[in-house]
């Protein structure tokens, strides 16, 4: 096309790329904008608001919600959102070891049975978290209440007084999260056994002979990736559970997640409840920070997760 | 196509089919190319300022080494990529901006890119699909063009279960099938093992012929290059070094650059020149009077096959004097590389069962002055 | 410790994980079959707790309301799903990492944080302009949200995992951009698209705390609806439900299996 000069049809195509990038990823891009990144901003508002009259926000900007969560209320400051938090951790930190303890044999077990075993053997350890969260809790219940065998055998071996059952307790939780979060960790960990350079762990074992420093160095360090994959995937998502505390947990096995969630029902407190949600997405965040840091230092972390 | 022997092949040639009287009758297009400009990013020139014209009915092959701009060359042709600059003319019609579905040109690609979720007869009739043609009539075409080129036993089978060669003469077939003015063919041949290679080379130049339709063909390899075109364009990072018949382009490189890539090894740099003699690394050597000129800075190429190893020399010849370094038997040629003058010659002697000379011989070797090509830098 | 006796010893690990995964699942369907009101004694057999779903009105809405939801909002989010996994795909040159981060939100975004933003926000607009009230309508928006980043990233997985030349191949022999998407595009990211549906209908189905946030009073999912009869105090009806449920999903780990088993690897 003489005439056309190089410039104009550069930017001819330029335009029309950019139109195309609108038109197949606007709609998403927009839904999502719309539907989750309004709210959550709006949600992180509302934690630097006044708490009103019916528990709705409102203004003038305040930090009172900070300071609830920490403790400090109308009647002097009292621990028990405090403790809260501090238990939401220490379950997670709990369940997540727990989470590990036996997902790292079982991971390594299926890498070590015959090829044509391992999907079957997957898909069995993944199967129970593909019913309802809340069908599975249920399950436990009926396992935990008391008069059930297991209570009974607890009260047997003097565990628990009679006639307490072992639910609602803070172990139920913990048992409830192991339940819920092990094929999470369970999949990436075998993703990185079975990429395990075979040759260097016979090295490893010709070299330091004893079977424990050949897991140290040589079977560990290849696993860390997977490892730390699971430990995101797990904590992440325990620390701001909500079903398995309420139905397991009782007045006093709350996590934060169960805070929150008081506080926007019946008309409680949303500032403070949206506090606790802004502490639980710096949780988020620092974990998928630390994550990608990790994955990045050791190289292959992060096609674990994604 | 495993008991494909030559003869079969040639026979199956001179049958005429339905598909030849087609074509025969049919006129193939010419391309014109004028100033065609192609950047990519803000510095990567793919094409600086290409003029071409390819004939009606032309075995036409784009040479040169990765990045010379060949196949944005051909992709411009196809309109899968658009120039920055310039015009494209096929069969008198201007195509430069014509998107491709409404081109009559058809592309066999490198990849084959045969759609997977197509059988082997869907993917012949996708394009005639896709031009409207009735169900009916697209099947007598497609079992006409699987006879033609002798796929028919393929033809309901998936594409997974095709073996590569298969694949390669799929993709033709199916481009074929939609009659283009022009054939593009980009390295069809490059993922076949050497043997398949050289039998499709062969039925790929017959079948261009018998249908006397415009092929463009893209390849890095001179020598299949050489065997199948009618003419060569050598291309070099965006620009046309030479276009010629295959003996032109191998015989009289416009440059040194042509000149290496079609194998060439004997090129010496011209460092002083008397009359018609000429100072080179491996000493003076005599042109023809006046035909040749040359300058210092200019490389004289040396041809190793017009070369000869004789104690007499012909009259009028150049004669130099060597050492063999080094000798490889071929069977139907020997291959000797001497050493004139502390320059290694490659020497390239016919195996008319002359005197076999041996590493550490001495020898004359003697050269017509009308073989030797003085080439520019 | 020799080699096989650690194998024996992970031998009977597992199938002591096997049975801690699947003893909880087992004690509802047992007990769905209890011919007495009762999670610890196990009194006969009966089908008594199926029979009284049937006659159940609540569960058998909750049961339409799950349903809808999840094929309504796994619909739509195909749609826009796609769109975005094959805008990715096209200009994946491109620097896009806004794109990204806007994609892996929803799944990295704790449920429960997700939930009640979307409450707060519905709530809002609801009091502001009379729009979204809680009620299905805000559970499909809520569900499409979750669902769009898994759609984008199976289709956008599909389409890199394609000979790019297919394109170019599909252009080349005359089809229009049209034609392209009718005869090149959705036939050769079919298997794609049936995956990414029953992935987000397993994901819409599976939803309990999202969908609890954002029901209203006559939306009550089946999860939602358990919860609630649950809170109540325990009655042998949720487990037939919930057995029911657990058959659900025992067939879709079969129909995987089936269907993994026949693609070649």
């Amino acid at each position: 096309m003489p005439g056309t000069s190089q410039h104009l049809m550069r930017r001819r195509a330029v335009v029309a790329e950019t139109r195309h990038l609108l038109f197949s990823v606007g709609p998403g891009a927009l839904w999502i904008t719309l539907f989750l990144v309004l709210p959550s901003a709006y949600l992180m508002g509302v934690a630097f608001m006044t708490n009103g009259p019916y528990g709705l926000p409102q203004m003038p900007l305040t930090l009172d919600a900070f300071e609830r969560l920490a403790g400090f209320g109308f009647l002097g400051w009292s621990p028990g959102n405090l403790y809260t938090l501090l238990r939401s951790l220490w379950q997670t930190l709990l369940s997540t070891t727990l989470v590990v303890i036996v997902a790292y044999p079982i991971a390594y077990y299926i890498t070590t049975c015959r090829e044509r075993w391992r999907p079957i053997m997957l898909l069995a350890v993944v199967v129970p978290s593909w019913t309802n969260q809340v069908i599975r809790t249920f399950g436990w219940m009926n396992l935990l209440a008391p008069g059930t065998p297991l209570s009974e055998l607890a009260e047997g071996l003097g565990l628990i007084p009679p006639n307490m059952g072992l639910y609602p307790s803070n172990f139920a939780v913990t048992l409830g999260l192991v339940y819920n979060f092990l094929p999470f960790m369970v999949l990436p960990l075998y993703a990185a056994f079975e990429k395990l350079d075979g040759a260097q762990v016979e090295a490893a074992q010709d070299l330091y002979a004893s079977p424990v420093r050949a897991f140290r160095h040589a079977v560990f360090p290849q696993t860390l990736p997977g490892l730390l994959a699971g430990i995101v995937l797990v904590a992440i998502p325990a620390f701001g559970m909500y079903v398995i505390p309420e139905l397991l947990g009782g007045g006093k096995g709350m996590m934060l997640g169960n805070l929150v969630a008081m506080q926007f029902s019946g008309g409680s407190n949303w500032p403070l409840g949206a506090a606790g949600a802004i502490l639980m997405l710096i949780a988020t965040f620092i974990g998928l920070f630390a994550m990608r840091r990790i994955g990045k230092r050791l190289g292959g972390g992060e096609e674990v997760v994604i | 196509m495993s008991n494909r022997t030559p003869a079969a092949m040639a026979n199956a040639a001179t049958l005429a089919t339905a598909a030849d009287q087609e074509a025969a009758t049919r006129k193939a297009s010419s391309i014109e190319l004028h100033g065609l400009h192609k950047r990519f990013g803000a510095d990567t020139i793919a094409l600086d300022g290409v003029d071409l014209s390819i004939r009606a009915g032309e075995f036409f092959t784009l040479l040169g080494p990765s990045g010379c701009g060949k196949t944005t060359l051909l992709r411009i042709l196809a309109g899968l990529e658009e120039p920055d600059q310039g015009t494209l003319v096929v069969g008198g019609k201007e195509l430069t901006e014509v998107p491709p579905h409404r081109r009559s040109v058809n592309t066999v690609f490198q990849s084959y890119a045969l759609f997977p979720h197509l059988s082997v007869r869907d993917n012949l009739a996708f394009g005639l699909k896709m031009r409207g043609l009735p169900a009916g009539k697209r099947d007598a075409r497609v079992d006409e063009i699987a006879a033609f080129i002798k796929l028919g036993d393929l033809v309901e089978r998936r594409v997974d279960q095709l073996s590569g060669g298969q694949r390669q003469r799929i993709a033709l077939a199916r481009a074929l099938v939609c009659e283009p003015d022009v054939l593009l063919l980009d390295e069809p041949l490059s993922a076949l093992d050497a043997g398949l290679r050289a039998q499709l080379q062969v039925e790929l130049q017959r079948l261009q012929k018998r249908l006397g339709m415009t092929f463009v063909f893209v390849t890095h390899d001179q020598d299949e290059a050489m065997v199948m075109s009618d003419r060569i364009a050598v291309l070099d990072s965006g620009n046309i070094q030479q276009v010629g018949t295959p003996s032109e382009v191998y015989e009289r490189p416009a440059n040194a650059f042509v000149a290496r890539f079609m194998g060439h090894e004997n090129l010496f740099a011209i460092h002083a020149r008397e009359d018609d003699r000429v100072q080179t690394d491996i000493g003076w050597l005599r042109l023809v009077p006046g035909e040749q000129d040359s300058t210092p800075g200019d490389w004289l190429l040396v041809r190793p096959e017009t070369l000869e190893i004789n104690d007499t020399v012909p009259e009028g010849y150049n004669h130099l004097a060597g050492v063999v370094r080094e000798r490889l038997y071929r069977g139907s040629r020997i291959e000797y590389v001497l050493e004139v003058n502390g320059h290694a010659l490659m020497v390239v002697a016919s195996n008319l069962g002359q005197r076999v000379h041996q590493a550490g011989d001495a020898v004359t070797i003697s050269v017509c002055p009308e073989d030797l090509v003085t080439v520019v830098a | 410790m020799t080699k096989r006796s650690l194998k024996r010893g992970l031998t009977g690990f597992w199938w002591l994980t096997l049975f801690f995964l699947y003893l909880p699942l087992a004690v509802v369907v047992l007990f769905s079959f209890n011919s007495v009101n009762s999670s610890a004694n196990f009194a006969g057999v009966s089908l008594r707790w199926y029979q009284r779903l049937l006659s159940n009105e609540q569960i058998l809405s909750a049961f339409a309301n799950s349903m809808v939801l999840a094929i309504v909002s796994s619909v739509i989010a195909l749609g826009i799903g796609c769109l975005i996994g094959y805008g990715m795909y096209r200009h994946r040159h491109r620097k896009l990492g806004w794109l990204i981060v806007l994609i892996y939100l929803p799944i990295v975004l704790p449920d429960i944080v997700f939930g009640i933003s979307e409450m707060a926000f519905f709530v809002q607009v609801h009091e502001a302009t009379g729009w979204l009230q809680p009620g299905l309508a805000t559970m499909i928006i809520a569900h499409v949200t979750f669902q769009i980043p898994f759609v984008a990233l199976i289709i956008y997985s599909r389409f890199v995992g394609l000979d790019p030349t297919l394109f170019e191949a599909a252009k080349d022999l005359y089809a229009s951009p049209l034609k392209r998407v009718r005869h090149f595009m959705l036939p050769t990211i079919k298997p794609a698209l049936i995956s990414a549906f029953f992935l987000s209908f397993t994901l819409s189905i599976d939803d309990f705390v999202i969908s609890f946030f954002t029901s209203g009073p006559e939306s009550a999912t089946l999860p939602i609806y358990i919860w609630g009869a649950i809170k109540k105090g325990v009655s042998p009806e949720i487990n037939a439900i919930a057995s029911l449920m657990i058959g659900a999903v025992a067939l879709a780990a079969v129909l995987s299996l089936i269907f993994n088993r026949r693609r070649p690897a």
